[in-house]
């Protein structure tokens, strides 16, 4: 997104220069010299990205037990009880963000967390033409949703909707669904593909392996992922906390960058409350 | 103000600044409190509203034990002040054990009367937590 705008940004920058070189070439030199941010050069911009990249490895390096805001895992979480106080239940999840510093061009960081305190119950959409696997699916692992064609009609045109968190296909399904589908579940990431592993002739050792875990992927510079509510325990959060950092770590050691990438500031906040930034590296 | 220094603020409000819900409620006498008012200020309940705002999230603070709820009823029609205002101090069985009547009354009128009701004690000066 950001970068979208830099191009067009510099697209701009350089037709104003070329206009303003034909007639006025000395004012576009004065303009450069006291130039606001939009009116810098590709090269400067470029420079500008280096420094930027520099000064979030360098925040990232720091302690959070630095940090102003920072506080110890319980204490936060007294705070961020007291702010929520007199909220409905159902509104007061507790999250987890972490900045993510990354090379220009790597993959953007995604993978599975299980949590030994679930938030919710996972729910999973089997897609399939193959009976055998269908009502293995039903049956073994109570999908939320299974079905082959027609269930792809019933989405498509909305008279099923679009509840699950997950989803895994059968090979002879999947062109189908990223034709019919690709534009409704391809924006939430709940496209089956084969590249993400979701697409499988044996549904069995998927689902064996996935049932309770939910996903989360890197937005911007930053994963963010509901770890508890305000009911839960201390412990319990603490030992959600632990399973995310497991989750985000093994992400981080599988991502296929040139570099691996660093994690920066992690905060804790809660849906009305302040975030706190905690320990988390 | 900074982003930082307004967020400190805001903790100390919580932990620190607001001195009268700084209290210790006896927790072998009580479970929770239950307030219900309407969502709208008007026919006086906007000194709920602020009640809850400025003083239970220290209250909450200093008694994590508790239970406190908030039940707030949307009620657009200004002629219909049937919808109550009160709010209830509840025992360990979660039974009733008092109630104030928080209407055409201000956040901190509330408080005291609430502190006049319910067996407290200050928490006390080393157990304030100042950021």
């Amino acid at each position: 997104m950001l970068s979208r705008v830099r191009t067009k940004v510099n697209a701009l920058v350089n037709r104003n220069q070329t206009r303003c070189l034909q007639v006025f070439p000395r004012l576009s030199a004065e303009e450069a010299s006291n130039s606001t941010t939009s009116k810098l050069s590709k090269d400067q911009l470029k420079k500008r990205e280096i420094r930027r990249l520099a000064q979030r490895k360098a925040a990232a390096r720091r302690a959070a037990s630095d940090h102003p805001l920072y506080m110890p895992v319980d204490k936060a979480l007294r705070f961020l009880r007291a702010a929520e106080v007199g909220q409905p239940q159902s509104q007061q999840t507790l999250s987890l963000t972490t900045a993510v510093i990354s090379e220009r061009g790597a993959p953007l960081l995604s993978g599975n967390l299980s949590f030994p305190n679930a938030l919710k119950e996972v729910k999973v959409a089997v897609f399939t033409n193959d009976e055998d696997q269908a009502k293995l699916a039903r049956e073994k692992y109570n999908c939320h949703l299974v079905g082959g064609t027609e269930l792809v009609e019933q989405i498509k045109s909305g008279q099923t909707a679009v509840d699950f968190d997950k989803s895994f296909a059968t090979p002879e399904i999947a062109s189908t669904l990223a034709s019919q589908l690709g534009r409704i579940l391809g924006p939430r990431g709940l496209l089956p593909a084969a590249k993400k592993g979701t697409v499988s002739d044996n549904l069995e050792s998927l689902l064996e392996g996935s049932m309770a875990s939910l996903p989360f992927r890197q937005r911007g510079n930053s994963v963010s992922v509901a770890v508890g509510k305000c009911s839960f325990s201390d412990k319990q959060m603490l030992e959600n906390l632990v399973a995310a950092q497991k989750g985000v770590k093994t992400a981080l050691a599988n991502q296929k960058a040139k570099r691996p990438s660093l994690l920066g500031q992690t905060t804790l906040t809660s849906t009305h409350g302040p975030g706190i930034v905690i320990d988390f590296a | 103000m900074s982003r930082v220094a307004r967020q400190l603020k805001f903790f100390n409000k919580i932990s620190s600044t607001t001195l009268e819900s700084q209290i210790i409620l006896n927790a072998e006498k009580y479970s929770g409190l239950n307030l219900t008012f309407q969502c709208q200020n008007h026919n006086g309940h906007m000194g709920a509203r602020k009640f809850w705002r400025e003083f239970m999230p220290t209250l909450q603070f200093y008694n994590p034990q508790l239970h406190f709820q908030v039940t707030r009823v949307k009620n657009d029609d200004k002629k219909n002040a049937s919808v109550p205002c009160v709010l209830e101090i509840l025992d360990r069985e979660g039974q009733s054990v008092g109630s104030l009547d928080m209407r055409n009354k201000q956040g901190a009128e509330i408080m005291q009367s609430l502190l006049a009701e319910v067996d407290h004690v200050k928490v006390a000066e080393e157990d304030i937590v100042k950021l």
